[in-house]
């Protein structure tokens, strides 16, 4: 265990002096991210100019819902960076690397890319959690546990999306799809939706808890909701392991094209 | 004067040549483009979900002049219009750090009017899919659209949106002769033309200061203007949106062609 | 003659980032990065007349690609001059661009996802072809580069060897007067190259086309050119024909004989040592024993070939016999070698 917690302090290590690398970008992209999710605020602000409460949210339900979200997606994509790109990984051949490794496959691929353009997602929704939230020790537990949760959640779907490139062919594409659309989903107040969509969001595509985290948890802290969003977080990345690691056993490699358009 | 016509006829048949290339090799990427289709789909039933709570699902309240039905396919028209544009700025960026660049000078043709070329021809096909699904989903969820002029003069409006469009992201695409990496700078532009475009939410619904910032900006000429037009016509409106649509173009092809000699001359001096 | 190229102390300089090693180096380049110079081409001089097959050779990192870069106008030189098919590349790229053509091996000019003819078509629209004069150029093209298989088929689904025929094709459509190619063979397996190596040269012999191509690929030089420009740290080492480079230089063979009836390996070298040769023929030399296989570097120059087998196969009985070409880097040492001991121009 303490050889894997070394190797992954080793490899994150490593990843950061790579970032250092680019030296201009670095701070440009991660500023960049920062000031792109302040402008979604202001879409927001806008909004909620014109129609002050939307099904029971406010503005500063919202502001904590992107604190949760970009927060939690930073985190995930800071140390576990390729998260969004095991798709393309497995389909271009590029897990022999990986496997020729003694370290665990999954693991190893996750964390050896770092996001960023996530330090500056995480550092955001630090910023807007301290601008708008509830700054008890009570209230950082919380958030602290929705960050969390909301981590595990963006990487358990990714992966499950991500593994199912061993079965299908073009699942680089519906991977991106997944991504793009659960992103989006969990930036929309959950209150919004009726219906089957409210059942799919807090099913089969777990963006419902990420979104209504800083209702249920945050501020009316709901038990059941509490229970049931830890419970989705821990199956979606147990499930998404178990996936992997039956996709490996399919895994051809090098099918990489040798030439891009 | 002859000569400059030749001249001008034989850059105009290069252009075609490029856009027709672009289409077919579009057409290569069928599936793909479906996909983003099926984007479109979900972004546009959630918004539409989200303007429905607002106006409490009321159909007949106007709200800054638009009904739900209105935003609805306000929204369709301007989603189709920023998602048919491709990564011009990614392209030409990559181009820009492996080399490819390079290449692309040793051939008789304008680099950024092939960049022009290939955009619209990929551009094009994708925005009539587009508008033909965000439609269908419009169309489900609010009913259909006004009919009128609106809708036709949206299609040469949307053209020339997308060419501003591109003339925006080359722009930014072409700083990576000077940064390493121009993706921040590229969502930084998209979130611009989100807001001040006012991709999802009409500038009329936004407070007036900002108003009066959007109309001195170009983001709004490239979304806004033939999205409105596009749901509410106004012929005068529509000679206004039109000539300022293009002294936007005007001004922006010239901050292109400045970036680009000037970014050229670096690439001279201290290579691909 | 006319002359296709010329150049006079052409040269260029970069400045390089240095960065120290390790998360502390690279803060430390983040807040105050140190620029070094770095001399890619060294002055240098070539005159290139129309009609020649000129290599220009070198190790990686020689300046060979830099070169080629300034001479189809995309780098600006720092310092000397240089006309290419009578213009100022830098000055005149786009003018000179009708003029030439560029393959460069690992840059796709088709496009990926269409059968090479639409690439066909687009450039003919580039390059301001006639229509009719295009549609009998490509068919002759298609016919000479044996493509008619492949001009329908999406150019994902070619070889490597497929599209750079291709490439080649589609550079010659516009008849240009020089043809650049950047490392043309590179990644081809050689039959491939042999094809490739002679389509090039038959579009030289038929239309005069002056070919002028980077490569370490020594068969390249030997097979398709007339004459060799060597360049190592950014100078010209050495310029000269490829015949008279061959008798020089490229007259090192190695020989491996694999001896069919010695079973022992130390007792191969005892009996090498006694009942061969003594004393060893001039021009030959014993390279390496491996078990069964012995190595012999021959000069050709000094050994006649004919003599050397019958004498080989006099010796002993022999199993196998393989006779190899010197590497190019094998070469470049070598005139480096000579370079640095005759302190200047090898002779």
């Amino acid at each position: 265990m303490s050889g894997t917690a070394r190797f992954l302090l080793a490899s994150w290590k490593v990843n950061l002096a790579s970032a250092l690398e680019y030296r201009l970008s670095f701070f440009l992209l991660a500023g960049m991210m920062f000031v792109n999710n302040m402008i979604w605020l202001f879409f927001w602000y806008l909004f909620f100019g014109r129609f002050p409460v939307v099904s029971g949210w406010e503005m500063g339900d919202v502001m904590l819902l992107w604190a949760v979200s970009a927060g939690g997606f930073g985190w995930a994509s800071v140390l576990f960076g390729n998260f969004p790109r095991i798709a393309a990984i497995v389909s271009s051949g590029q897990l022999d690397v990986y496997l020729s490794q003694p370290k665990p496959v999954l693991l190893n691929v996750l964390t050896s890319r770092m996001s960023v353009t996530g330090a500056g997602d995480f550092i955001f929704g630090i910023i807007v959690f301290l601008w708008v939230g509830e700054l008890t020790p009570r209230g950082c537990l919380l958030f602290a546990c929705a960050l969390f949760v909301s981590g595990v959640l963006f990487i358990g779907v990714m992966v499950v999306a991500g593994s199912l490139a061993f079965w299908i062919g073009n699942a680089e594409g519906i991977a991106g799809q997944v991504f793009g659309s659960f992103i989006a989903l969990t930036t929309y107040p959950t209150g919004i939706f009726r219906g089957a969509a409210k059942i799919i969001l807090f099913t089969v595509v777990p963006a419902g808890f990420i979104g209504y985290m800083p209702i249920g948890l945050m501020r009316d802290f709901n038990p059941a909701f509490a229970t049931a969003a830890f419970g989705a977080a821990a199956f979606f990345a147990a499930f998404g392991a178990l996936l992997f690691r039956a996709g490996l056993a399919r895994y051809a490699s090098g099918n990489a094209l040798a030439m891009r358009s | 004067m002859n000569r400059t016509y030749g001249y001008i006829s034989v850059a105009g048949r290069k252009q075609l040549a490029v856009v027709r290339i672009a289409l077919r090799q579009q057409w290569a990427y069928k599936t793909d483009f479906l996909l983003r289709a099926c984007l479109l789909l979900l972004l546009l039933y959630v918004l539409g979900q989200l303007y429905g709570a607002a106006y409490a699902g009321d159909y007949d309240r106007a709200i800054g002049g638009f009904t739900l039905r209105q935003v609805v396919w306000y929204l369709v028209f301007t989603e189709a219009i920023t998602m048919a544009g491709p990564p011009v700025g990614a392209r030409i960026e990559e181009e820009v750090k492996n080399g490819d660049i390079a290449v692309r000078l040793t051939r008789p043709l304008s680099y950024v009017g092939f960049h022009y070329g290939s955009y619209m021809g990929e551009g094009v096909l994708r925005f009539i899919v587009l508008l033909v699904a965000g439609g269908m989903v419009a169309w489900l969820t609010v009913g259909p659209p006004a009919l009128g002029y609106g809708p036709i003069a949206y299609l040469p409006l949307a053209l020339l949106g997308l060419t501003l469009s591109f003339l925006m992201t080359a722009a930014v695409g072409l700083c990576a002769f000077w940064v390493e990496e121009t993706r921040g700078l590229e969502f930084v532009l998209q979130k611009l033309t989100f807001t001040a475009g006012g991709l999802l939410i009409p500038i009329d619904l936004m407070p007036e200061w900002l108003q009066r910032v959007c109309a001195w900006l170009p983001f709004q000429a490239a979304l806004y203007l033939p999205a409105r037009l596009g749901v509410r016509f106004d012929g005068q409106e529509l000679l206004r949106a039109c000539s300022l649509q293009l002294a936007w173009i005007a001004a922006l092809s010239l901050l292109v062609a400045f970036i680009f000699r000037r970014g050229a001359g670096k690439l001279h001096v201290n290579g691909g | 003659m006319k002359l296709a190229l010329e150049t006079r102390a052409l040269g260029k300089t970069f400045k390089v980032k240095e960065k120290q090693a390790g998360l502390r180096g690279s803060l430390k380049s983040l807040f105050a990065p140190q620029w070094k110079e770095k001399t890619a081409v060294d002055r240098i001089d070539l005159s290139v007349s129309a009609g020649e097959t000129v290599a220009l050779l070198g190790p990686n990192g020689a300046g060979k690609s830099t070169t080629i870069k300034m001479l189809t106008g995309i780098l600006h030189p720092t310092a000397g001059e240089a006309t290419v098919a009578g213009l100022v590349p830098w000055r005149e790229r786009t003018k000179l661009a009708y003029r030439i053509g560029t393959v460069f091996g690992q840059k796709s000019q088709l496009w990926y996802h269409l059968p090479p003819v639409d690439t066909f078509e687009l450039i003919s629209r580039v390059y301001e072809l006639d229509r009719v004069d295009y549609a009998r150029r490509r068919d002759r093209l298609v016919e000479r580069f044996e493509l008619g298989p492949y001009m329908h088929t999406p150019v994902r689904k070619l070889s490597l060897g497929e599209r750079m025929r291709c490439e080649i094709a589609a550079s010659f459509l516009h008849r240009p007067q020089i043809l650049f190619l950047d490392e043309p063979t590179l990644g081809l397996d050689v039959v491939v190259k042999e094809r490739i190596r002679e389509i090039i040269r038959e579009r030289n012999r038929e239309e005069e086309t002056t070919v002028f191509l980077t490569s370490h690929d020594a068969g390249d030089v030997e097979r398709l050119c007339s004459r060799a420009i060597v360049i190592h740290h950014g100078g010209v080492l050495l310029d000269r024909p490829v015949a008279l480079l061959r008798r020089e230089l490229l007259s090192g063979k190695t020989i491996t004989v694999t001896l069919a009836d010695a079973e022992d390996p130390a007792s191969v070298a005892e009996w090498f040592g006694r009942r061969a040769w003594s004393p060893m023929p001039e021009g030959v030399e014993l390279a390496a024993i491996e078990g069964r296989r012995i190595r012999l570097a021959i000069d050709l120059a000094r050994t006649d070939m004919n003599e050397l087998l019958a004498s080989l196969t006099q010796a002993a009985r022999i199993a196998d016999l393989t006779v190899e070409d010197p590497t190019l880097e094998d070469i470049i040492k070598h005139i480096y070698g000579m370079e640095k001991t005759k302190g200047g121009e090898p002779t």
